[in-house]
């Protein structure tokens, strides 16, 4: 069903090496790569066309990862002339409900996304938690995984998975009542997010383990699952840079030291914490979504790369000059610039002025 | 000096405390509209002014809200026995198809802050539960939340509704969250927008006034 890597992007063995030097440059904590990634409308349509509601995901599970595989198929089809720093993965779409079901409780599913249930009623309910892997959602991700990298892994299409961060996790278990555990139960707010750390990492290894065993032979199968976590910090955006540093921190760190490196994702409506997060050790991304109504991160970039301290900066724009303007400065940390565009032709008349740019600043 | 100290405790989310110095306040004659005024709103708005400059964040608004009810726990029969009443009625839901609650709840906490009677209808709330809610408690204002671009248009689906069964202008609307903007909230017809929860409490307070 899907093709060869290589059939999906040309020149994707370019795109894999200059991914290699952005992220080898970022952890070694050296400036001066500006990449560039455009978004046609086909890269985000299969987030509508796919329908989470239709499933019954006990007996559909070869029909849910057929269409899904079809519908990527039918994008990275679509993209195939575009020279930029895509590169085409293959991953679940369940909503955000599997993110913590895996742990415990269901997932409620609507057309386009979907939630987990909050099942601590008490911060220290963690213990009485099914034990790790007896649950109904982590048995049916694990076969929803391992049918994706069946069909996907001879064909060379690396396997992407991203994790909620130990607070997200928490947060996602615990509901709103997390906001007044930082107050009132901080020493059992330590203990469970310590316990979500130590999840995480098992649920990661997981899947890491099944990547390996069908994509370990191929050339970039296990790309995205080596020496890596990937991980969502969405909540820190509801707290300070303090109580970032005092309760997330530790516990996010353990799970990036646990792989080697983490590639971060936050919003902008927490631009003041990008330095928190990129202050931790081997942070190499933070992909920083802008956020209507806050700050737009092209609007910062000075500021940006003294945060980000060598770290990937992925963020977005809305034109071509605002890259020609920030170009410079943006050499002087690491940036992954995402640019919409209305077409997979303006796609490509970009990417083609991207590359001149590129060649009159080296 | 009394009023004063009830502001700064709740500030800090000193919920015992406040409640204490409440009953300390009125066993020391003080008049419990002063109380209110003075100590209890006074906190929840400087809360609400430092949570819209970064200053404070979730936990700290949270804790100083949870503040302000222990405190109105003690105050309400003095404030009802002098027959002082709410400044209005606000209805308040998270909008069909979207579950996401703490935007709403900090809107909630700080339109109650501003002594407004909120009836809190829930989360994913159907256009005609809310259409039975305004019939039934005829609230000055009603507040629309949605987290995501794609429940956002429900926020015009529920106005749309109202105005199909005739409704519409028996309240406000104010519309929020964090992917709709001002723009957003002109072109499907509600009467404001509020970009954050002290914003939202100044709006209410003008609507019900």
């Amino acid at each position: 069903m899907l093709l060869d890597i290589h059939q999906y992007k040309i020149n994707i063995d370019k795109t894999f090496q200059e991914n290699y030097q952005l992220y080898h440059d970022a952890y070694h904590k050296r400036p001066g790569n500006v990449s560039l990634r455009v978004l046609p409308p086909c890269d985000v349509s299969f987030y509508e066309k796919i329908d989470l509601t239709k499933y019954d995901f006990e007996k559909d599970i070869e029909q849910y990862t057929t269409d899904l595989l079809g519908l990527l198929d039918q994008s990275y089809q679509a993209r195939k002339t575009l020279d930029d720093n895509m590169i085409p993965t293959v991953f679940p779409i369940l909503g955000i409900g599997d993110y913590s079901a895996f742990l415990a409780g269901d997932i409620i599913f609507k057309p386009d996304t979907s939630w987990g249930e909050h099942v601590l009623k008490e911060i220290d309910d963690w213990k009485k938690l099914p034990p790790y892997g007896s649950t109904k959602w982590y048995r049916l991700f694990m076969m929803i995984t391992e049918r994706l990298i069946q069909k996907s892994a001879k064909q060379g299409i690396p396997y992407m998975r991203g994790f909620f961060s130990p607070l997200d996790l928490a947060h996602a278990l615990r509901g709103e009542d997390i906001y007044y555990d930082f107050y009132d139960e901080p020493e059992k707010l330590h203990e469970l997010l310590d316990y979500c750390a130590t999840m995480t990492i098992r649920f990661a290894e997981d899947i890491y383990r099944l990547v390996d065993k069908y994509g370990k032979d191929t050339t970039y199968g296990t790309w995205y699952t080596r020496k890596q976590i990937n991980m969502s910090e969405d909540i820190a955006c509801m707290i300070s840079g303090d109580t970032y540093r005092e309760f997330c921190r530790p516990h996010t760190q353990r799970v990036v030291n646990h792989f080697g490196s983490g590639y971060m994702h936050c919003h902008s409506r927490a631009m003041y914490l990008v330095k928190e997060i990129c202050d931790m050790d081997h942070i190499v991304h933070l992909w920083l979504a802008t956020d209507p109504n806050q700050p737009r991160p092209i609007d910062h970039v000075a500021k940006l790369v003294n945060d980000a301290q060598g770290a990937v900066m992925a963020i977005d724009c809305d034109t071509f000059a605002e890259i020609e303007k920030n170009y410079e400065a943006m050499k002087k940390g690491n940036f992954s610039i995402c640019l919409p565009v209305k077409s997979v032709e303006e796609g490509e008349m970009v990417i083609q002025r991207f590359r001149q740019l590129e060649a009159t600043h080296r | 000096m009394l009023l004063e100290e009830i502001s700064l405790l709740l500030q800090k989310g000193k919920a015992k405390e406040v409640k204490s110095l409440v009953q300390q306040a009125l066993d020391e004659g003080v008049q419990p509209a002063d109380i209110l005024n003075e100590g209890l709103i006074k906190g929840m708005s400087i809360i609400g002014g430092k949570f819209r400059n970064n200053e404070v964040f979730v936990p700290e608004v949270l804790v100083a809200a949870r503040a302000m009810n222990f405190g109105l726990e003690i105050l309400r029969p003095a404030l009802v026995r002098d027959g002082n009443k709410a400044k209005g009625k606000a209805l308040i839901c998270t909008v069909h198809g979207d579950l996401h609650d703490i935007g709403k709840n900090l809107v909630k906490m700080m339109i109650e802050g501003q002594g407004i009677e909120v009836i809190d209808l829930g989360v994913d709330v159907a256009p005609e539960v809310i259409a039975e809610a305004i019939q039934e408690h005829h609230p000055d204002l009603l507040c629309l939340s949605a987290l995501l671009t794609t429940t956002m248009m429900n926020q015009k689906v529920i106005i749309d509704y109202l105005k199909k069964a005739g409704i519409r202008d028996q309240v406000k609307i104010l519309v929020g969250g964090a992917p709709v903007t001002e723009q957003f909230a002109r072109d499907i017809g509600a009467d404001a927008y509020a970009a954050d929860a002290a914003s939202a409490s100044e709006l209410a307070l003008a609507y019900c006034r």
